[in-house]
C-alpha cells in the first residue's frame, strides 16, 4: 500500500511541478523513488521502474533481487504473484507513464526554454524581428548595413541614392557573420593554418598570417576549407544515416528474435475473415517441450525396462523355486522309501530263519532298488550345485541377465583374406589355424571375463557378402576385420563397411574394427586405417573402436573384447565377476 | 590314481610275459605271427607299425634313409634270431610294410613342405601353373588379365587367386591343377560347357560348381588334416604297394573332391552357408570309413594283392 501511496504522491507532485516553476523540480524528482530501496527512479539502467501484475512499480534492481518462486516473483507490497517470461525481470514492462513523467520532470524548466528556441529554429526567418520596427517581421537582410529588415522598412530606409545600392538579400541567403580574430579585433578571420603544431587554434587573420604567430606557416583560405569540412560532414551524415538504419534494423531483428523466443499472442485472421488471437509457441517453449518429451520418453522406457527386468527375475525365481520344491518333494519321497525299506529289513531281521530265507529275494530286490536310488542321488548331487545366490548383471541397454556369464552375439565380417576365421580360432583355442578360405560360416563361443561371446564368422567371398545380412539379426556387435597389410583393398573394405553401416538391423550394434596383420612389415598403422576408412565420418553417432591386432600372436584381440565388454555391460557391473 | 598306475605296470609286465610264453609255444616272434596271420595291406602294416621294436628303430634311422630299410630288417632278423633262409617271405613282407610306414612319414614331410611354400607371384613357375589351371577349367574363354574378376568364375574369392592360397600354399594349387585330370567329366561339365543361364538352372551345383577353387582348397585342408592325423594310413597302406607318394595324395584328394560333391548333392543343403556343417559331416564319415582296416578310399587305384605278397 505504501508503494502505491508513494507512487501516487509522486505522480501528483510531478504533475504539480510540471506546471509550476523550475524551483520545485528537485523536490518532485525526489518523490519519484522506488518503494523498496528508496532510490530515485531513472529513465534507464538499474533503477528503471517496472510494472508488476498487481499494478505496483518497483525498480529493476530490486526486482532482480527478489527471490524467485519457480518462474515467478511476489510483489513486495501485496505478495501477489507475477509470472516471469524467459527473459526474466527484463521481460516485465516498464512503467512508461512514470517514465514519461520523469522525463518531463527532469526537463521541466529547460524544456520551456528549449521550446522557444526550437520555435525560432523551426519558424526560421519569419520570426526574426525587423530592426527598424519591433512589430514587423524581417524578410531581407542588408549585407552592407548588416540589418534585418522587413520589405517596407527596407524600402523606407534605403530610399536614398547611395543606400539604394546596398545589396539586400532574402533572409535565407543571409551570409554568415564574419568572425573577428581574437588577437586583432579589427581583422576578420580569413585563413586556416595547415601546420601540424597549430591544429589547436588554426584560425588566423591576415595580420596573424603575415606578422603574427602563424608567420610563414602553410595556410589556405577559410571558406573553401570550411566548405570542404561541410562536405565531409554531409558525407558523414550519409554514413551515419545508413549506420543508424543498420542499428535500428538490428534492434528490430533483436525484438523479432526475442518475440520468437518468447512466443506469445498473435492476431490471426481465419478463413472467414474473423480476427482472433492465437497463442504462438516461442522457440523457448518448443525447446522446453522437447526436453520434457525426451525425458518423459526416457522415464517411460526406463519404467518399461524395469518392469521387463523384474519380470525376468521373477520368472527366474519362480522357476528355480518350483524346481527346488520339486526336489524337496522328491527327497521326502526318497526318504520315506528308504525308511520303509529299513523298516522292512528290520522286521525281517527279527523273524525266524525260515522266513528270513524266504524273504531273501525280496530283500535283494529291495537292496538293489536302494542302491539304484543312491546312485541316482549321488549323480544328482554331483551335477546340481545348490546355490542360493542369484547373480544379476545389466547390459548397457538395461536388460537384466541372470547367471554368471552374460551372452553376447557378435558377427565377424570383412573382406576375404582379412583374417576373420584366424581371429576366431585364435580366441577360441589360442592356436594359429592354417587359414583357408571360409565357405559359409563358423560359429564358436568364446568366454572372456564374465561374458560369453557367441561369435559368428561369415565368409568374406564376394558371393557370400549379400548373405551377411542373415547373420545381423539380434547382433549386439559387429567386428569388422581389415587387412592392414593390403593397401589396395582398403577402399574395397571401406565400401563394404559403408554398406554395412546403412543396414537397419545394425543401427544399434557396436562396431569394433580390427586392423589385423599389424605384424606384417609395412602394414598400415591404426591411424592410417582410421583415416583411409574415414571412420570418424562413417561411424558418426555410433559407438565404435578401432584396435590394431595380429591374429598370429593374438596381440590386441583381448583389448578389443575388453572394449566390447565395457560397451555392453552397464558401468560397474563388470567388476562383479 | 594309484590303482591306475599299478594297472599300467601290471599290463606292461603281463604283456611281456604273455609275449614270452606265446613265443615259446609257437616258436615264432611277434613280427612273424603278424606277417603270417594277417592279410597284407593296412591291417598288417599298422600292426607292424605298432610293434615296439620297430617303432624305436624307425625313429632313429629309417625315417631319414628309406634305403636303410634292408639293413634294419637284417638287424631285426638277427636280433630275433630268425633264419632268413627258413622264412624268406618274412623279409619281403616286412620290407613292404616298412616301406609303407616310412613312405607315409616322408609323404607327410613332403606335403608339409609344399603347404608351407607360399604362392609367390614373382615366381614364373607358380604363375604358369595358375594360368594352366585356368586353361584347363575354361579352355574356351581366355583370361583377360592376371588380376581380374574372371577368377571368381572358377570359384576364387577375389580378383587375385594368390590370397586364397594363403593357408594351403602350393599344395592347394598342385591339387587343383591335378584334380581335373582324374575327375569325371560330370564334375566339370558345368564349368566348361554350360552357358551362364543353364548354369543358374543347375541349382544343386550352385555351391560346388561356382566355388570349385575354394572348395578345392577346403578339401585340400581336409585331406591334409586326415594325412597328418594318421587317418589316411589305412587308405595308403591298402592302396600303395610300396611307399605312398604325392601322386597317391593327389589321387586321394580327387577322390575326396568327387565324394564330397556327391555327398553335397545327397545332403541337399539350403545354401552355401551350410558348407561347414556338410564338411564336418563328411569329415566324420570319411574318418569312420577309414577305421575299417580293409578300407581303401579309391578302390580303382588299389594295387593288386600279389604285389604285396611278393
Amino acid at each position: 500500500m505504501s508503494a502505491l501511496g508513494v507512487n501516487k504522491v509522486g505522480a501528483g507532485a510531478g504533475l504539480d511541478s510540471s506546471r509550476g516553476s523550475g524551483g520545485s523540480r528537485q523536490a518532485a524528482v525526489k518523490v519519484l523513488e522506488c518503494g523498496v530501496c528508496e532510490d530515485v527512479f531513472s529513465l534507464q539502467g538499474d533503477k528503471v521502474p517496472r510494472l508488476l501484475l498487481c499494478g505496483h512499480t518497483v525498480c529493476h534492481d530490486c526486482l532482480t533481487r527478489l527471490p524467485l518462486h519457480g518462474r515467478a516473483v511476489r510483489c513486495p507490497f501485496d505478495r501477489q504473484v507475477t509470472e516471469l517470461g524467459d527473459s526474466g525481470v527484463w521481460g516485465l514492462k516498464k512503467n512508461f507513464a512514470l517514465l514519461e513523467l520523469l522525463e518531463r520532470l527532469q526537463n521541466g524548466p529547460a524544456g520551456q526554454c528549449g521550446t522557444a528556441e526550437e520555435a525560432i529554429g523551426l519558424s526560421g526567418e519569419s520570426s526574426i524581428r525587423c530592426d527598424e520596427d519591433e512589430a514587423h517581421v524581417a524578410s531581407v537582410y542588408c549585407t552592407v548595413c548588416a540589418t534585418h529588415l522587413c520589405a517596407d522598412c527596407s524600402q523606407l530606409t534605403h530610399s536614398t541614392k547611395t543606400l539604394a545600392k546596398h545589396r539586400r538579400v532574402p533572409l535565407a541567403d543571409k551570409p554568415h557573420e564574419k568572425t573577428m580574430c581574437s588577437q586583432h579585433q579589427v581583422h576578420a578571420i580569413e585563413f586556416v593554418c595547415l601546420e601540424e603544431g597549430c591544429q589547436a587554434s588554426p584560425l588566423m587573420c591576415c595580420v596573424c598570417k603575415e606578422y603574427g604567430k602563424h608567420q610563414g606557416h602553410k595556410h589556405s583560405v577559410l571558406e573553401p576549407e570550411a566548405n570542404q569540412i561541410r562536405a565531409s560532414i554531409l558525407d558523414m551524415a550519409h554514413c551515419i544515416r545508413t549506420f543508424t538504419e543498420e542499428i535500428s534494423d538490428y534492434s528490430r531483428k533483436l525484438v523479432g528474435i526475442v518475440q520468437h523466443i518468447e512466443g506469445g499472442e498473435q492476431i490471426v485472421e481465419d478463413g472467414v475473415g474473423m480476427a482472433h488471437t492465437e497463442h504462438v509457441p516461442g522457440t523457448a517453449e518448443n525447446a522446453r517441450s522437447c526436453v520434457r518429451a525426451y525425458f518423459s520418453d526416457l522415464h517411460e522406457t526406463l519404467c518399461r525396462q524395469e518392469e521387463m527386468a523384474l519380470s525376468v527375475v521373477d520368472a527366474h525365481v519362480r522357476e528355480k523355486l518350483i524346481w527346488l520344491r520339486q526336489q524337496q518333494e522328491d527327497m521326502t519321497i526318497l526318504l520315506s522309501q528308504v525308511s520303509t525299506a529299513c523298516l522292512h529289513c528290520e522286521k525281517t531281521l527279527q523273524q525266524d530263519d525260515c522266513r528270513v530265507v524266504l524273504a531273501r529275494q525280496e530283500i535283494t530286490r529291495l537292496l538293489e532298488t536302494l542302491q539304484k536310488q543312491q546312485q541316482q542321488f549321488t549323480e544328482l548331487a554331483d551335477h546340481v550345485q545348490l546355490d542360493a545366490s542369484i547373480p544379476v548383471t545389466f547390459t548397457k541397454d538395461n536388460r537384466v541377465h541372470i547367471g554368471p556369464k552374460m551372452e553376447i552375439r557378435v558377427v565377424t565380417l570383412g573382406l576375404d583374406g582379412a583374417g576373420k576365421t584366424t581371429i576366431l580360432f585364435k580366441l577360441k583355442q589360442d592356436e594359429f589355424m592354417q587359414p583357408i578360405p571360409t565357405i559359409g560360416f563358423n560359429v564358436e563361443t568364446v568366454e572372456y571375463k564374465n561374458l560369453k561371446f557367441t561369435i559368428w564368422d561369415v565368409g568374406g567371398k564376394h558371393k557370400l557378402r549379400p548373405l551377411w545380412k542373415h547373420y545381423y539379426l539380434n547382433t549386439q556387435a559387429v567386428v569388422f576385420v581389415v587387412d592392414s597389410s593390403h593397401r589396395d583393398r582398403v577402399s574395397e573394405a571401406h565400401s563394404e563397411l559403408a554398406k554395412l553401416l546403412t543396414e537397419k538391423e545394425l543401427r544399434d550394434a557396436l562396431l569394433l574394427i580390427f586392423a589385423n596383420k599389424q605384424d606384417v612389415a609395412g602394414a598400415l598403422s591404426v591411424e592410417e586405417i582410421t583415416e583411409l576408412l574415414s571412420l570418424h565420418k562413417l561411424c558418426c553417432g555410433r559407438s565404435w573402436y578401432i584396435q590394431g591386432c595380429d591374429a598370429r600372436s593374438g596381440t590386441g584381440l583381448y583389448e578389443g573384447l575388453d572394449w566390447l565388454s565395457r560397451q555392453l555391460v552397464a558401468a560397474g557391473v563388470l567388476d562383479v565377476a | 590314481m594309484f590303482v591306475q598306475v599299478c594297472l599300467y605296470f601290471y599290463c606292461k609286465c603281463l604283456w611281456r610275459c604273455l609275449k614270452f610264453v606265446v613265443r615259446k609255444l609257437t616258436g615264432q616272434c611277434e613280427l612273424q605271427r603278424i606277417c603270417y596271420n594277417t592279410k597284407p595291406g593296412a591291417a598288417r602294416t599298422m600292426k607292424i607299425g605298432n610293434c615296439r621294436i620297430l617303432s624305436s628303430r624307425l625313429q632313429t634311422s629309417v625315417s631319414v634313409h628309406p634305403d636303410a630299410i634292408e639293413k634294419t630288417i637284417d638287424d631285426i632278423m638277427e636280433l630275433k634270431r630268425i633264419n632268413p633262409d627258413i622264412n624268406p617271405q618274412l623279409g619281403v613282407s616286412l620290407q613292404a610294410c616298412l616301406l609303407q610306414i616310412v613312405g607315409y612319414r616322408n609323404l607327410i614331410a613332403e606335403v608339409e613342405k609344399l603347404r608351407r611354400e607360399p604362392y609367390d607371384s614373382e615366381n614364373p613357375q607358380h604363375e604358369e601353373m595358375l594360368l594352366k589351371l585356368w586353361k584347363c577349367l575354361k579352355p574356351n574363354s581366355p583370361l583377360k588379365a592376371r588380376i581380374s574378376k574372371q577368377w571368381c568364375e572358377i570359384g576364387f574369392q577375389g580378383d587375385d587367386p594368390k590370397t586364397d592360397f594363403r593357408g594351403m600354399g602350393l599344395l592347394g594349387l598342385y591339387n587343383l591343377v591335378n584334380a581335373w585330370q582324374y575327375l569325371d567329366d560330370f564334375f566339370f561339365s558345368p564349368l566348361s560347357q554350360f552357358s551362364k543361364a543353364e548354369w543358374e538352372k543347375k541349382k544343386f551345383d550352385k555351391a560346388i560348381g561356382y566355388s570349385f577353387a575354394i572348395v578345392g582348397i577346403n578339401i585340400t585342408d581336409l585331406a591334409y588334416n586326415l594325412l597328418v592325423s594318421g587317418a589316411l594310413k589305412t587308405h595308403f597302406y591298402n592302396v600303395a604297394p610300396e611307399a605312398p607318394t604325392l601322386t597317391h595324395f593327389q589321387q586321394t584328394f580327387c577322390y575326396l573332391m568327387h565324394e564330397f560333391h556327391k555327398f553335397w548333392i545327397e545332403e541337399d543343403p539350403l545354401d552355401i552357408m551350410e558348407f561347414n556343417r556338410v564338411r564336418e559331416k563328411f569329415h566324420k564319415r570319411i574318418l569312420k570309413q577309414l577305421q575299417n582296416p580293409e578300407m581303401a578310399l579309391c578302390p580303382h587305384f588299389a594295387a593288386s594283392e600279389s604285389l604285396i605278397n611278393m
